[in-house]
């Protein structure tokens, strides 16, 4: 039985790949079904959902110039950045027609009973049946493998799908290891996985006569294709140009000043993506800003193809319904490029140096069409993402020093426990120990914020925010140090220079770090232990309001979850501090 | 006037202007977005700002230059030039010789602007003067490239960006050096006719590059060098119509290179910078801790008096040590952040805003100590104007510009650190201003320092009553405790004496 090797540890059955893209075409046939299932033969574990795409343009796009809206954290509880609490972009109209498809019991009873009897399930679309097939592959993820251990891991195969979402979709999708089972093959010609790129009101018209040709309504692609054509790939270009220049470290001050005049689409590929060159080669990448480099960079014309501008355009189109077809001839030929597993320096650029697999991979990209200058841009692309490994390795070191700082910390603390406990100890900072306990304070804070940067500035790995040796070194140093940071806090009176500390001071190494956990965990998002003393602190505030009592008990309460949950150490009860003194003060 | 009022009701209804313009109206399209930017500082006013021109002169000397880096404007600014036009290069010669030669060309050219058929009779009939001014222009341009940095004083020079067109494609540079060089290059490799009709061809040019995302442009086998820093220059140079076989591609190859900017880019610097704080912090801190020592000490003397009147302890030394790592460190950064090498919204980091604020609060007033204990203010004058260091300045900038409201809260004990950082050279000011007041004899100008000292006067208890300064401000023996004792005196007296005083009026005494 045939495989298709796609990458070192990906490895697909060839069959599997062939039903996939059957059912995905024969899905449009009966458009009145929400979604076909079928095994893929009698006695095989695999199920293949899938989806039918649809040929109105208020299916693909709807109000906004992009058609973007946040994604749904209740049904996708994972697609967000959790550090910094940004919520993944989505297709609208392609997650209202999921929702409508989720809606359906019999879709949830199906999956569910295949997933109980540990078959693998495929989902799959073509065109913006690809889209849907995205979003209930994440779905299945989010309530079948993340909620239980036994559930054999899902495949996502798409044919032609537009883009669906932005990159932060695809930073979750690495962050909980599910990004290798999304994998999308679009064909070196076809532009409909560009259009997501173009903002609607300039491709709104055409869009409806091509949509309309490919529900073929229409014998021929419309008279409109080369202009269609020119229109998305000129929005591909100001896309894939810009994302250029930020990959290459362009510090010219010139494109911040543009991006505040032209608002780009935000939509990013996601998973693998498998081009199909023409002429029989696959090349595979998993890289998204490589992939959207080739997206574009394939759609530009040789001084040949300029001149008949009108084929090429019906070619774009032609294209999308071709996967049905020519799939299988790849499949069977089955040579494969990876551009991840080469180093850049053996990605050629040109041919000066001799050397057989050079000289295969650049036939290729040839293939693919792509110029000296796309192929800069992918070793770019490549470049990035080795830097961002490198910053992961070097910020990995500094988990010593943390510790260190920690440790230190530590025995500060229980050497306080003697008399009055930490908090109170270094709110009065009386001491040489305090001084040297804020210094150790200072010196995480660098450390910690340093990583918070790279966050925002996506210097890091995706699967960062998923590593469990960084999220306990996070709730540790939470839990040691957010204290000290509010004694700070407050003995410099800065909540009367800028409001309380949770709702103004709480610095965002800390919201960060708790939000890992209570992701990690699955836990609410709710104030936590380490944040305890801010809140005795607005208490002592408060004295003589109504309520206080209550408030105090009510604080008292959790105190004793916290203290059971290792959130909160028990010197919080020792006689002089300042909480048991608001209690008795107010008993 | 009614540019300004038309402006100033864009600012409020619109999010972005583009300023634009041809030829000379190039340099009034700069000059518009430079006033249109100037008054968005001043009003701490936020709108996206472009200025696109074609063909324009150039309009300002190096000081301009300059001025722009620094304020970080460059990015506003992109000059479109095509590979051979006249004039952007034209006033790189001295404008007395070449004065009659600009009058030809700009009557040509207005003439074929407004009827382009007889422009090519033109043409021809002043050859002559054609390919004079040409090798003036050019000669002009290779004695500045040639003499390097040195020459440019005095002299028109460039700023922000320059997109340099040709059929095949635009660069874009930014390095004033650079764009000089680049001029003179290209201009070499064209000839008297074509860099007088470039002029015209911009909506071409234009055009012609806006389509150019469709073309796939390809080398010659071989042609491309294996490293991908030099195919990226390759690149470039194949953009302007230069192929690597011109003898022209060498230079311009390294020109590029050169403009690369030195050093690592602004986020690394940034993340760096970060780092090196993080580091200094513990300074920092010793400061904060021997702050907190001052104020409790019996002497009673605070922060402020305490290290102007210190004496030779090792901790007040190292102190001192601290403060001067700290200037040196928070030196550093507004030198990298003037020079361009961090991220062009530095100044706009929370991080950033809120360490230098802070620093600023904490160290301010032991530099105004030191300024004063060395006796500065009678050689060079009073601090706030003559000795107040220019970084205080500049964080005072970017404290305003935060996006954030002061609210009003009301303060319920003293602020940790006062904040009216000059506060303490106002104190001293005003004790000279006491003295000042004892010794003079001349009524007019007593009522005149009278209404100086009154001003502080208020101005202090107000921050007092606010609980906007610092405990140390009020400790017993502190310069302003003294001085406050000294003014009520004084002010008691000069009641007794003279009641027909004007200020008795308002007069009060500040408990």
């Amino acid at each position: 039985m045939g495989t298709v090797k796609l990458g070192e540890n990906m490895v697909i059955k060839e069959e599997v790949i062939k039903k996939a893209c059957s059912m995905a075409m024969d899905a449009h046939k009966s458009p009145e079904k929400q979604y076909l299932s079928k095994k893929i033969k009698t006695s095989s574990s695999e199920v293949v959902f899938s989806f039918p795409g649809s040929w109105s343009v208020n299916d693909w796009f709807t109000g906004t110039s992009f058609g973007e809206t946040k994604v749904d954290l209740q049904l996708f509880p994972s697609l967000k950045y959790i550090g910094l609490d940004v919520t993944a972009t989505v297709n609208e109209a392609f997650l209202n027609e999921f929702k409508a498809l989720l809606a359906n019991p019999l879709f949830k009873n199906e999956v569910g009973k295949a997933a109980a009897d540990r078959r693998q399930i495929v989902f799959t679309g073509h065109s913006s049946g690809g889209a849907i097939a995205i979003l209930a592959t994440i779905w299945f993820l989010e309530v079948h493998i993340r909620q239980s251990s036994n559930r054999i891991a899902p495949l996502c195969l798409t044919f032609g799908s537009p883009l669906v979402g932005d990159s932060i979709i695809n930073l979750a999708l690495r962050r909980e290891n599910w990004s290798s089972y999304f994998v999308n093959f679009v064909m070196r010609c076809d532009i409909l996985p560009q259009i997501s790129l173009s903002p609607l009101s300039s491709i709104k018209q055409q869009l409806q006569q091509v949509l309309d040709y490919f529900n073929q309504k229409a014998q021929q692609p419309p008279n409109e294709a080369p202009a269609f054509y020119e229109t998305v790939v000129k929005n591909a270009s100001s896309v894939a140009n810009y994302a250029a220049c930020k990959i290459m470290g362009s510090t010219n001050p010139l494109l911040e000043t543009i991006s505040s005049f032209i608002e780009l689409s935000p939509y990013r590929p996601l998973g693998t993506c498998v081009f199909c060159t023409g002429n029989g080669k696959l090349v595979v990448s998993n890289n998204p800003d490589a992939v959207l480099q080739v997206l574009y960079h394939a759609s530009q014309l040789s001084t040949e193809e300029a001149n008949t501008k009108m084929t090429v355009a019906q070619t774009s189109l032609r294209d999308h319904l071709s996967y049905g077809n020519d799939l299988q001839e790849y499949l069977r030929m089955s040579v494969v490029t990876c551009l991840h597993q080469h180093h850049p320096e053996a990605l050629p650029l040109s041919l000066n140096v001799a050397n057989a697999e050079r000289e295969r991979v650049d036939e290729a990209l040839n293939d693919l069409g792509l110029s000296e200058r796309a192929r800069l841009c992918i070793h770019a692309a490549e470049a990035l993402e080795k830097q961002r490994l490198r910053n992961q390795a070097t910020i990995d070191e500094k988990q010593k020093d943390i510790k260190k700082c920690l440790d230190k910390l530590e025995a500060y603390k229980r050497k306080c426990a003697l008399k009055v406990g930490y908090y109170d100890a270094f709110k009065r900072s009386e001491e040489k120990e305090d001084f040297h306990a804020n210094v150790e304070r200072y010196e995480l804070a660098g450390i910690w914020d340093e990583i918070i940067e790279m966050l925002k500035r996506n210097e890091l790995p995706g699967e960062f925010e998923g590593r469990k040796e960084w999220i306990d070194l996070g709730t540790r140093y939470r839990r040691i140090v957010e204290p000290l940071d509010i004694a700070n806090y407050y003995r410099h009176l800065m909540n009367e220079n800028t409001g309380p500390y949770m709702e103004k001071g709480r610095p965002r190494r800390y919201r960060c770090t708790q939000r890992w956990r209570e992701h990690a965990e699955r836990l609410p998002h709710e104030v936590p232990g380490s944040c305890f003393w801010a809140e005795v602190e607005e208490l002592c505030i408060k004295t003589g309001f109504q309520g206080i009592k209550e408030s105090i008990s009510h604080l008292n309460t959790k105190v004793k979850t916290w203290i059971k949950d290792e959130e909160l150490g028990d010197d919080v009860l020792l006689e002089n501090s300042t909480f048991m003194k608001l209690q008795k003060q107010h008993s | 006037m009614n540019m300004f009022m038309q402006i100033s009701t864009l600012v409020k209804t619109s999010k972005s202007v583009i300023f634009t313009g041809h030829s000379i109206g190039g340099t009034t399209a700069s000059l518009a977005a430079l006033w249109l930017l100037s008054y968005l500082q001043s009003n701490f006013e936020n709108l996206s700002v472009l200025c696109i021109t074609y063909g324009s002169p150039l309009l300002g000397n190096e000081t301009l230059s300059r001025a722009i880096l620094r304020e970080r404007w460059g990015g506003k600014f992109c000059h479109v030039v095509s590979k051979y036009d006249l004039m952007p290069r034209i006033l790189f010669a001295p404008l007395d010789t070449i004065g009659p030669h600009i009058k030809l060309l700009l009557k040509f050219w207005h003439l074929y602007m407004t009827s382009p058929h007889c422009g090519p009779l033109d043409v021809q009939r002043n050859e002559e003067f054609m390919a004079e001014i040409f090798q003036f222009v050019l000669s002009h341009l290779r004695g500045l490239v040639e003499a390097g940095e040195e020459a440019v004083t005095g002299m028109f020079r460039p700023f922000g960006n320059y997109l340099f067109c040709s059929g095949d494609g635009a660069i874009c540079v930014d390095n004033a050096a650079a764009v000089i060089k680049m001029m003179y290059l290209l201009l070499k490799t064209g000839s008297p006719s074509c860099s007088i009709e470039d002029h015209l061809k911009y909506g071409d040019y234009v055009g012609r590059i806006s389509s150019q995302f469709l073309e796939k442009k390809s080398f010659m086998l071989g042609e491309l060098p294996e490293s991908r820093y030099e195919a990226g220059v390759a690149l470039a140079l194949q953009s302007l119509g230069i192929s690597s076989q011109e003898p022209v591609a060498g230079p311009a190859g390294d020109c590029l290179q050169a403009a690369r900017r030195m050093g690592r880019t602004p986020n690394l610097n940034c993340a760096n910078l970060a780092i090196k704080l993080s580091k200094i912090n513990p300074y920092r801190a010793e400061i904060e801790w021997y702050k907190a020592w001052c104020d409790r000490s019996d002497d009673q003397m605070g922060y402020y008096d305490s290290f102007k009147q210190r004496g030779a302890s090792k901790r007040v030394s190292k102190v001192n040590m601290n403060r001067h790592k700290l200037a040196r460190f928070w030196d550093n950064v507004i030198n990298l952040f003037e020079s361009n090498q961090l991220p062009h919204d530095f100044q706009r980091h929370r991080k950033w805003v809120y360490a230098s604020h802070f620093y600023k609060l904490l160290v301010e007033p032991l530099d105004i100590a030191e300024y004063y204990r060395a006796g500065m203010h009678r050689s060079k004058g009073n601090y706030i104007n003559h000795g107040r260091e220019r970084r205080y300045q500049i964080f005072d900038r970017w404290w305003k510009g935060r996006n954030v409201r002061d609210e009003d809260n009301r303060r319920s004990t003293f602020a940790s650190l006062t904040q009216d950082t000059c506060f303490w050279a106002k104190v001293e000011e005003a004790r000279g201003l006491l003295d000042d007041v004892r010794s003079t004899r001349d009524q007019r100008h007593s009522a005149l320092l009278w209404e100086k000292i009154d001003f502080f006067a208020r101005h202090a208890k107000k921050l007092v009553e606010a609980k906007e300064v610092s405990i140390d401000v009020v400790a017993k023996n502190s310069s302003y405790s003294l001085w406050l004792i000294d003014y009520n005196e004084m002010k008691l007296q000069m009641l007794q004496f003279r009641p027909q005083f004007p200020s008795f009026m308002n007069g009060e005494i500040v408990p």
